[in-house]
């Protein structure tokens, strides 16, 4: 192959194969530099091949398969940010698991990372839901890592989840395609300004459907308990690996097909909001990050509702930061995990005598998700909530958006390394995280000072560029912005100051919080058993009915038959051919006249 | 992978304590003086007057609404960030079980699913 041709290939291929390609090799690698080469060099490839996409807006790759044409490379300015933040994030990943060899966990996470990217940068439906079911299937191995009892259980109920959105996806995407005979989102509907985002009309054939399966992979309220559940039970690599990719993704879907859609508007400021409550009483840190994970979709979840140019970027920008300060922050957790064996708060504190790097990282973690300006939060975010305070009619969404940003900094900002790092002394005093983990984290750190620095540097990958730049150059440095939202940071945490001098804060206890997943672990279960009951009942008498019934019939049957019965006893010939002429005539008159 | 845990030693100096990494020497130790808690809070304090003063001189030509009100962030984060907390004493009180709560069996229905 020549090179010309070589760069022929890699421009038109969808960059999410060539992870998954280097992960089908990396059982095979048996040194840490051979699987350094691959967990980042597969990553590296579909960078080198991504950038030969920026820019474009057509399809580089299509196959016809049973007279369908599937799409399997299409990129444009939304799928682009997206995609370059999924192959950042599995490349940082790839880093911070180098520390321990274990081929399965390591290559499904590729797996379930090239899927992701696979998936945003497909063409159609058809390819779409083939690239969700693959994230569903690959990433369920990272709950299972650990190998416990519990994990196992959790990865169950994880998958059933997954599963469920995938076939609602499937049934949708039939309908729609049958109904319309089309599955290529750049021909469902006209563009907005050039790109095709919300591209699906709610009232279409299966776009209920489709908007339920996107929904549980977004953790909507009330289906989002997989989530806190299985992400704390991962192993300390693979709730990093979790963190980044599915709900992400369902964001994106969310934009491509649904941008727009009124509902999502309240469905995202409710995510927002919820979960603050449960961060607040929760001890184990990497459950908080879990809740903390559900509460920052709501914001893209309400951006993506409101459907603005303006809106969308902030979708978009705060999903891309989003990936890089949750990740940052669940490798801290790591970090402690490994070290400590538990990141229940009421176990830890002090650990920045030890482990100031892992301190100083989570610190920048935190400082980014809360927004404090200069971090990568602050320039995602306030595009968020600058397109929700442009709308008048959308006071209560600002409003609790708002309180949802002073929430992000008392559970994330604050809790998780005031508990971990700080807080009381645990007497804990592990050895620092190992130094693959802390380049991970560094880099991670680093990509988020640079974006809160410089934010022009994302901007310019944003879906409407121009809007992103007009918004950098008129709104986002103003003085006034910047100094409410200092203002906001500063207040809050003047009152995490004055709650704990006071003693008002609620103290970490041991414990398990129950959420919406009591209804089917517990409530359903026992309501269930509680209504069978009288059946239950009625069902073991009329089966011992039926047993006894059985009893006399199988002793009636012995007395006839056996040896000694009834019908065994002699009988006289003459008797025998009585019975045999009658037997004839009622045969022949049966014949005759029946 | 995990610690064996030590005893805490009885008194965290500035200075830092014995076998403590360099780097939290250097970034944190000074945090641990008793001084320090309360140099905070007046220095939020100050801090979050100071940004009040700052946008009634930035703003007070162009308050359109009630997010306007130069101290309006300032006030909505901390009712926000109180409530958030404070709402966790009931909260904990109704939502927080034992950690083995699901592995319970509770007559037919108390099993793990």
């Amino acid at each position: 192959m020549t090179v010309e041709g070589l760069a022929n290939w890699l421009a038109n291929t969808n960059p999410g194969f060539f992870i998954i390609a280097a992960a089908l090799l990396v059982p095979f690698a048996k040194d840490v530099v051979s699987r350094a080469i691959l967990l980042v060099g597969g990553p590296g490839v579909a960078l080198v091949a991504l950038i030969n996409a920026l820019g474009l807006s057509i399809n580089l790759s299509t196959v016809k398969v049973l007279g369908l044409e599937l799409v399997l490379y299409r990129p444009d300015s939304l799928s682009f940010v997206f995609g370059l933040a999924f192959i950042i994030a599995s490349a940082i990943i790839g880093v911070y698991s180098l520390h321990r060899r274990d081929p399965l966990q390591d290559s499904t996470a590729m797996i379930y990372a090239g899927s992701a990217v696979t998936a945003v940068f497909v063409g159609d439906l058809i390819s779409l839901f083939i690239a969700w079911e693959l994230t569903a299937i690959s990433s369920v191995f990272q709950v299972l890592a650990p190998r416990t009892r519990e994990s196992g259980r959790s990865a169950m109920r994880y998958l059933v989840f997954q599963i469920a959105s995938g076939m609602l996806v499937l049934a949708g995407v039939c309908m729609f395609a049958a109904a319309t005979g089309e599955t290529q989102f750049a021909l469902i509907a006209p563009s907005m300004a050039g790109l095709p985002v919300g591209v699906m009309d709610i009232s279409a054939p299966g776009a209920v459907l489709l908007l339920a399966g996107f929904g549980i992979k977004a953790a909507f309220p009330m289906v989002h308990s997989w989530l806190q559940d299985a992400y704390p039970k991962a192993s300390e690599t693979g709730s990093v690996v979790l963190s980044a990719f599915t709900t992400k993704l369902a964001v994106y879907a969310l934009a491509r097909y649904f941008a727009g859609l009124d509902a999502l508007i309240w469905i995202g400021a409710i995510m927002a909001v919820l979960p603050v409550f449960f961060a607040v009483i929760e001890n184990d840190l990497r459950k908080v990050l879990s809740y903390s994970l559900n509460n920052q979709v709501g914001f893209m979840v309400c951006a993506v509702g409101i459907g603005t140019q303006l809106a969308v970027n902030g979708a978009a920008a705060h999903a891309f930061a989003h990936i890089m300060y949750k990740a940052l922050l669940f490798m801290c957790m790591g970090a402690v995990m490994l070290r400590t064996g538990t990141t229940k708060a009421t176990e830890l504190g002090g650990l920045h005598r030890t482990m100031p790097w892992t301190t100083l990282f989570c610190l920048v973690g935190g400082a980014s998700i809360s927004a404090l300006p200069l971090f990568s939060g602050f320039a995602a975010k306030s595009m968020v909530m600058s397109a929700s305070h442009a709308d008048a009619s959308l006071f209560v969404v600002w409003l609790m958006l708002l309180f949802a940003s002073a929430g992000v900094l008392e559970h994330s900002g604050i809790k998780i390394p005031y508990f971990a790092f700080f807080g009381h002394d645990s007497g804990k005093r592990p050895q620092e995280a190992p130094f693959n983990m802390l380049l991970a984290m560094g880099v991670a750190a680093a990509l988020c000072i640079l974006i809160g620095v410089a934010p022009g540097w994302l901007y310019q990958f944003l879906p409407y560029q121009d809007s992103a730049m007009a918004y950098l150059e008129s709104e986002l440095w103003t003085p006034v912005h910047v100094i409410q939202q200092f203002q906001l940071l500063v207040f809050a945490a003047l009152a995490f100051m004055l709650l704990q001098w006071r003693k008002f804060y609620p103290e970490e206890q041991a414990g398990l919080i129950l959420d919406v997943e009591w209804i089917w672990r517990r409530g359903a279960p026992d309501a269930l058993a509680a209504l069978a009951k009288p059946f239950w009942r009625a069902g073991r008498a009329l089966g011992s009915l039926v047993v006894d019934a059985g009893t006399s019939m199988r002793a009636t049957g012995r007395q006839m038959f056996a040896s000694d019965g009834w019908l065994a006893g002699k009988v006289p010939a003459s008797a025998s051919a009585i019975w045999s002429l009658a037997i004839l005539g009622l045969v022949l008159v049966v014949v005759l006249f029946g | 992978m995990s610690e064996e845990p030590v005893q805490p030693p009885e008194q965290s100096s500035a200075a830092g304590d014995p076998g403590e990494h360099p780097l939290s020497v250097l970034l944190f130790s000074w945090m641990r003086t008793k001084r320090f808690f309360r140099a905070l809070m007046i220095g939020l304090v100050l801090v979050g007057l100071g940004l009040i003063g700052a946008e009634i001189f930035l703003a007070s030509h162009r308050i359109k609404d009630v997010t306007g009100v130069p101290g309006f962030y300032g006030v909505f984060g901390f009712i926000a960030f109180a409530l958030a907390v404070l709402s966790g004493w009931p909260l904990g009180k109704l939502l927080r079980r034992p950690e083995d709560y699901y592995d319970r069996r509770s007559g037919e229905a108390g099993r793990d699913r």
